[in-house]
C-alpha cells in the first residue's frame, strides 16, 4: 500500500481515522518542534500542533497536492504560532540569578548560555515575518525557496526578510558582538 | 564577528533544543480525539444541487391550486355583502357625507 503524505491524505479526505493516525505519528513531531522554535513555550508548542492537525483532519477532503504536505503543514503551524503571538505577546519574565558552577568549563557554557538568551529573546522581538523567515531558515534548515513556499511569498522577499532580521539582531545584540570582534 | 560566524551562530542556538519525545506526541494524539466533522469538498456542491429532487408532490400542488382558485373565486364574488344585495352595484351606505366634520383640537397653552 502507498504510505506517501499525498496517498494517506486522500484517505483522510475518505474520513479514514487509521491514515490520520499515520499521517500524526509521522508529522507530529517536527510540528512540536516547528511550534516550539517559535513560541517558545512547550505546551503552547503542543496546544498549536494539535490546533494544526485538527485542521488537518478538517480541510482533508478540500485539500489539493498543490505543493508537498509537508511545506502545507508547515505554512499552517507558522501561521497559527504567528496568531498566537499576535494574541498574547511575549512577555519577558526576570532573568533569574544564575548559580557558578565549580567545574571547568562551566564558566563558558554559562556565557553560551547567556548568549542564547539574548539571541532568542532579540529573535522574539523581530517582526512575525522576519522571525518566521530566521527560524525556517536557521532552525529548520529550509532553502529560501522552501521558506517562501512556506510563507507564501517569493524568494528575493525571502532573502529581505532575512537581510533585515540579522540586521536587527545584530542591532539588538550589538554589545555582545562587538564584544568579541 | 563577522557574517558567517553570525549565521554559525544563530544556527548553534535554534537547533539547540531538547528533541520532542514521545510522550508530548502522545499527548497531542490524545487530546485530537474525538476528531470534529471534516469539512465537505467544494467541487462536491454542484453535483449535490444536480441530484436535488425538483419534483414537485403532484396531490399538495393540487391541494394548492384549488385553495388560490377558491380564494380567488370568493375574493371576486364578495361576500361581504348581502345576499338580497349580490347584484346590486356597489356603492356608499349612507350617502350623506356632510355629517363629516372636521373639528381641529382648540390651542391649549399661553402665546408669549
Amino acid at each position: 500500500m502507498d504510505d506517501s503524505d499525498e496517498a494517506l491524505m486522500a484517505r483522510v479526505a475518505r474520513g479514514d481515522e487509521r491514515a490520520f493516525q499515520l499521517l500524526s505519528r509521522r508529522h507530529l513531531p517536527a510540528a512540536i518542534g516547528l511550534a516550539r522554535r517559535i513560541l517558545r513555550n512547550s505546551a503552547d508548542a503542543e496546544d498549536v500542533a494539535q490546533e494544526a492537525f485538527i485542521r488537518v483532519w478538517t480541510h482533508a477532503p478540500r485539500w489539493q497536492p498543490v505543493a508537498q504536505f509537508r511545506t502545507w503543514l508547515t505554512r499552517v503551524v507558522v501561521n497559527l504560532c504567528l496568531d498566537r503571538k499576535r494574541r498574547a505577546p511575549w512577555v519577558e519574565l526576570e532573568a533569574a540569578g544564575e548559580i557558578v558552577d565549580p567545574t571547568p568549563g562551566a564558566g563558558e557554557k554559562a556565557e553560551m548560555d547567556e548568549r542564547a538568551r539574548m539571541l532568542t529573546a532579540a529573535i522574539d522581538k523581530l517582526p512575525p515575518r522576519q522571525r518566521s523567515a530566521i527560524v525556517l531558515t536557521y532552525g529548520e534548515g529550509m532553502t529560501n525557496a522552501h521558506v517562501a513556499e512556506v510563507l507564501d511569498t517569493s524568494v528575493s522577499a525571502v532573502e529581505t526578510l532575512l537581510v533585515r532580521g540579522k540586521q536587527n539582531l545584530r542591532r539588538a545584540l550589538g554589545d555582545m558582538i562587538d564584544k568579541d570582534e | 564577528m563577522t557574517d558567517e560566524q553570525f549565521e554559525k551562530f544563530l544556527e548553534t542556538v535554534l537547533k539547540r533544543q531538547a528533541p520532542v519525545d514521545d510522550a508530548a506526541v502522545d499527548r497531542v494524539l490524545k487530546r485530537l480525539k474525538p476528531l470534529p466533522r471534516q469539512k465537505p469538498p467544494l467541487w462536491r456542491l454542484p453535483s449535490v444541487l444536480l441530484n436535488w429532487e425538483f419534483a414537485p408532490a403532484w396531490p399538495r400542488m393540487a391541494a394548492l391550486a384549488c385553495c388560490a382558485a377558491l380564494g380567488f373565486g370568493l375574493g371576486i364574488a364578495g361576500f361581504d355583502r348581502p345576499f338580497d344585495r349580490l347584484g346590486a352595484p356597489y356603492g356608499i351606505g349612507n350617502p350623506d357625507i356632510g355629517s363629516i366634520v372636521s373639528e381641529p383640537d382648540s390651542l391649549t397653552g399661553e402665546r408669549p
